[in-house]
């Protein structure tokens, strides 16, 4: 083997330009593009989020507490650590505005804040006063869409609690917006003293204060988490400073990222089978070239060499263009992004997604062609003298095979290792490769179907139809490639159809059909009863479930920090509802231990959920710390229970023996299950006995999480687009690439006597037969996924969905039918003299 | 004399070139009796093939008028000259033509087929068994040799059984051995069938079987020999 020779033959071979690589170059660019500009822009919300992570926080960092406010010495030390503090109080309710006999009512996002606030950014209203001014005396501030629905203008007066407030700007620019993560109510801004006639933050009410610490210059924020941790974590204080100042958004945004590049990869694979077939259309071209290098002594391995470094030239060169375009698209978008999310974005360019791309694009390209790069070995110098085309076996030589193999098995484990979803990216290449795998057979069944129909008897006479079948199910067609490829992009928009179509069925339809209408909070134990009655005789009220609700955090597991046992689980990373009960609740399934004997006043004992329990690995007997009210609380967990936190109705994480909590100061949470047409009454009713109750409507609450998913499904769908563009650029290719072989059959099919329409019939059943096999395919292995997703990851019912399922196939035969008549008028067109003679 | 069965009158073919129009054929006149077996020989690029295009309706002439079975073929549109090959004509070339995606079955049923006949697949099996392929119906192209694809090539053409069998050097790419074969194929399905035949060749030997020999060269026919009696 020679290197020098192999890159001379390489190079004369490249003199032959672009021609045939237009597919190939398109494939890689336009996969490689896809993974960098999401990677780019994952990147520049990241960088943006970092950049103005004291903004999006509120201070460069925040102390928290749920329930209560700092005790003194817990003030003194964040006086002492900081410059400046800002304390302000989150909690829920309802905004009341009467006007004569009518009464409106929306809930809201209450945020009190004291003069200090903001610490960073700038509060914007409409019209543009300063904020103090706005909240002077009993002013506040509301976002616009709370001000519409209640058809306040500033100036207007307001109800919050038992207190009368004067609305005296709409809110257009909240800073720390972003950082307080998902809402179920518009935002209102007051002054905390101004809350205090208003009789919601009573004890035992939901809420929850915030402190935010403008620190010197140069402050260790790990040095300081620790010590705020180490002082304060046992209290149920939880620190969170401007490194990250919106984890949700964070979270969100690097799940979305990792997801939105693994739907980039599988474009990828999409564009790998087209990067194949064009290879291997390429070498299948070069058989000539190769047998004659080999009569003139080349050993296998240098013609091998030589094709590869042809063929990762031009690799390297669909990259980099991939890259160009991948970096380029977000700062193009960069207006357009900025306006559709809410947090600051630092669009530019960004080497390490490039990087990631890049790597991901040459793997790719390696995987890819290998294995027709590996049949120039089997090329004889015989072809030069007949035709050996035939025989040529289907698998390269062992090495290959292995190699092969330990590419994709490299592909999948750099695509796990940086989208930091490690099992999703596993199961998705699982998927990817269960799919490709599904097509290949899928292909192979439908040439022998397509072969075996092409001589069943009741066909013959229907020649267009024949025909079809025999190009379909012959040796030389494009069958395998436009299967594959668009299949598998096919199967990827069928897969989230069905997730998309499943989910919104069970959040829109099935949910409301089982949840509560309303889910009531801070109920004073004084006003339960109340409550109960006038709920209990309403004929419209169908069931109410009432429990008594406390919040706490999870601090410690077996006396060691919750975070060291548990990690980043959902349960312990914020604050939970407890519950207290003497008896299981009714309906309560416990799977695992005893719940405490009626009157049981001992040590406090626990009943955790079973799933969210083995998930964080509690055992029967462990000892779980909560931190309710500043107050450490230690119970057993003596029994584990079933939870359905899917049906919105009551579900808690934790319940205690009432002993253990009974005496610390709590409200109750109510579910109301009422004909729609009761609903407002309910509200009306209640809301005027009791002014500090919180109601939330159920149905507001799930169109909002529709909304978001909403939103959620359409970025996958561009995501899902950039693999199907790139399955129809391959299918493209196909098209063009068999439009010399159709003139010829074109040209043959004249000359023994058939008319135009006939080929062009041919022509297009051939086409539209390929692409409905590829949609249909892609049902089943996006249905599979379907199921698999809605079964394994969402937990959930699945339900085949028809309609995006028929959009599908229909959708893949009218892309085949087209890309293949778009290219059917020059061999109809051809004369047929002209074409046959050239092959003479 | 019976009425010729192709006739062209004063026909030329000029066909686009880079430098320019280039000049194929010029005023060529010629009958071609029914039944008659017919030579077309002359040097490399000298019309042969083109000229034989014209008879098949497979080339447009530039000027004069080309008739078959007393049609014009000249005033006929594209998909009216692949009716007429259908029910009239079978071609044969050097390069066989099969299509590659079919089984050699159903090449040699696909004209049958077009033209209607609902037996297609019984006499296009018949044809083959005729040529000795019997046992290769269900290959494709690229798993038989060049002999057995001219034999299927040939099949194609003559089962239709056309009164014009148009053979543009069926045996060029083959040796002497399947050459040889070839032709006395062509010339028993002709004889069986009683068509017409319209051969361009190059080999001596070959132009000897035939009833007329038409010499061309530059374009033009350069002389005509009689070698048998037209039956």
């Amino acid at each position: 083997m020679s290197l020098p020779v192999a890159i001379r033959i390489a190079r004369r071979e490249l003199r032959g330009g672009l021609r045939g690589f237009y597919v190939f170059l398109a494939c890689l660019a336009l996969g490689v593009a896809a993974i960098a500009a999401v990677g780019s822009v994952r990147e520049s919300i990241e960088g943006g989020l970092k950049r103005e992570g004291a903004v999006l926080l509120g201070g460069d960092a925040e102390m928290s507490l749920t329930y209560r406010y700092a005790e003194p010495e817990e003030r003194a030390w964040m006086d002492a650590t900081a410059t400046r503090v800002s304390e302000i109080v989150d909690f829920r309710s309802m905004v009341v505005v009467e006007r004569g006999a009518v009464t409106e009512r929306g809930l809201t996002q209450v945020k009190g804040v004291d003069g200090a606030y903001p610490l960073y950014g700038r509060v914007e209203l409409d019209p543009p006063i300063p904020l103090d001014e706005a909240l002077a005396g009993n002013g506040a501030v509301m976002e616009r869409v709370l001000a519409d629905r209640l058809g306040l203008t500033p100036g207007d007066d307001f109800r919050l609690g038992t207190a009368e407030y004067r609305l005296s700007a709409i809110l257009t620019r909240e800073p720390d917006g972003a950082g307080d993560g998902f809402g179920l109510g518009p935002r209102l801004l007051i002054r905390t003293e101004a809350l205090e006639g208003s009789g919601l933050l009573a004890p035992g009410t939901l809420f929850e204060t915030k402190y935010r610490l403008a620190l010197p210059e140069g402050a260790d924020m790990a040095a300081l988490e620790a010590r705020a941790d180490a002082r304060f974590a046992d209290r149920g204080m939880r620190w969170r400073d401007a490194r990250n100042g919106a984890p949700g958004m964070t979270r969100f945004v690097d799940r979305m990222g990792s997801f939105l590049v693994l739907v980039g990869l599988a474009g990828l694979a999409v564009g790998g089978v087209g990067v194949s077939a064009a290879v291997r259309a390429y070498l299948d071209g070069k058989t000539e070239v190769i047998a004659t290098l080999k009569t003139l002594g080349a050993e296998g391995r240098t013609i091998l060499l030589a094709y590869l470094i042809q063929i990762g030239t031009l690799a390297g060169l669909g990259i980099a263009v991939g890259l160009v375009l991948g970096a380029l698209a977000p700062i193009l978008a960069a207006p357009f992004i900025q306006a559709q999310l809410p947090v600051p974005v630092e669009v530019q360019v960004h080497p390490g997604p490039l990087a990631e791309a890049a790597l991901y694009g040459i793997l790719t390209a390696l995987l890819f062609t290998l294995w027709p790069l590996a049949r120039t070995e089997e090329v004889r110098a015989a072809a030069l003298f007949r035709d050996v085309s035939g025989r040529v076996r289907v698998w390269p030589r062992p090495i290959y095979v292995a190699a092969t193999g330990a590419l994709a098995a490299l592909l999948i484990g750099v695509a796990a290792w940086f989208s930091g979803v490690p099992k999703l990216a596993l199961w998705s290449a699982f998927g990817i490769v269960a799919a490709l795998g599904l097509l290949a057979l899928a292909a192979v069944g439908l040439r022998r179907l397509a072969r075996r129909l092409a001589r069943a008897r009741f066909l013959r006479g229907r020649t267009s139809v024949r025909l079809a079948l025999g190009a379909v199910g012959g040796p030389a067609g494009e069958t395998t490639s436009v299967v594959l490829s668009l299949g598998l992009g096919l199967s990827i928009l069928a897969a989230i159809g069905q997730i998309d179509a499943n989910l919104r069925s069970a959040i829109q339809q099935e949910l409301p059909e089982r949840a509560p209408s309303y889910f009531v909070v801070d109920i004073q134990p004084e006003q339960l009863d109340g409550v109960l009655t006038r709920l209990t005789g309403d004929p419209g009220v169908s069931k109410v479930e009432t429990a008594p609700m406390l919040r706490g955090v999870i601090t410690r597991i077996n006396g060691r920090p919750a975070k060291e046992v548990a990690g980043d689980h959902w349960v312990i990373r914020g604050d939970r509802g407890v519950t207290y009960s003497a008896a299981p609740p009714e309906g309560t399934i416990v799977n695992a231990g005893q719940w405490w004997p009626e009157g049981y006043d001992g040590p406090p004992q626990m009943s955790f959920a079973d799933e969210e329990a083995e998930e964080i690995g509690l055992k029967l007997g462990d000892e779980v710390t909560v931190n309710i009210l500043g107050r450490d609380i230690t119970a057993t967990v003596t029994s584990f229970r079933a939870v359905d936190f899917s049906t919105a109705g009551i579900g808690f994480v934790m319940a205690m023996n009432p002993a253990a909590l009974m005496g610390a100061p709590h409200t109750h949470i109510a579910t109301i299950y009422a004909e729609p047409e009761a609903e407002a009454a309910i509200l009306r009713d209640l809301a005027s006995a009791y002014p500090n109750i919180t109601a939330i409507r159920v149905r507001d609450a799930i169109d909002r999480v529709a909304e978001v998913l909403g939103s959620l499904a359409a970025a996958i769908g561009y995501g899902a687009s950039a693999t199907l563009v790139t399955g129809v650029i391959v299918l493209i290719g196909a098209a063009a690439a068999g439009e010399r072989a159709r003139i010829f059959e074109s040209a043959v099919l004249k000359t023994v006597g058939a008319v135009r329409g006939q080929v062009l019939a041919y022509f297009a059943l051939r086409s539209a037969m390929l692409g409905a096999a590829a949609g249909a395919v892609a049902i089943v292995a996006g249905g599979v996924a379907g199921w698999a997703v809605m079964e394994f990851v969402m937990m959930g019912g699945y339900e085949f969905e028809p309609g995006s399922a028929v959009a599908i196939v229909l959708g893949g035969a009218l892309a085949t039918l087209l890309a293949g008549l778009a290219f059917a008028w020059r061999p109809l067109a051809a004369r047929p003299a002209r074409v046959l003679r050239a092959r003479e | 004399m019976a009425d010729p069965i192709l006739s062209l009158a004063d026909v030329t073919l000029t066909l686009a070139g880079n430098a320019g129009p280039v000049e194929i054929l010029h005023g060529i006149t010629l009958d071609v009796t029914p039944g008659e077996t017919l030579g077309l020989i002359g040097p490399s690029g000298s019309g042969k093939s083109s000229l034989l295009m014209l008879m098949g309706g497979l080339e447009r002439a530039s000027s004069g008028r080309v008739t078959a079975l007393g049609h014009d073929l000249t005033a006929m549109n594209e998909d009216q000259l692949a009716r007429f090959r259908r029910d009239h004509m079978g071609v044969v070339f050097q390069s066989f033509h099969l299509i590659p995606t079919m089984t050699a079955l159903e090449n040699v049923a696909t004209p049958l087929e077009l033209a209607g006949h609902r037996d297609a697949f019984d006499r296009a099996a018949e044809e083959l068994r005729t040529v000795g392929l019997g046992a290769r119906m269900d290959h494709y192209p690229n798993q038989m040799s060049g002999g057995e694809q001219q034999r299927v090539a040939l099949a194609r053409a003559a089962a239709p059984r056309p009164h014009i069998l148009l053979a543009d050097e069926p045996t060029g790419n083959l040796d002497g051995a399947n050459g040889a074969a070839i032709m006395d194929l062509l010339f028993g399905l002709r004889d069986r069938h009683g068509a017409t035949l319209v051969l361009v060749t190059h080999a001596a030997d070959l132009a000897a079987r035939c009833d007329r020999v038409v010499r061309l060269a530059d374009g033009r026919i350069a002389g005509e020999e009689a070698r048998r009696a037209a039956e």
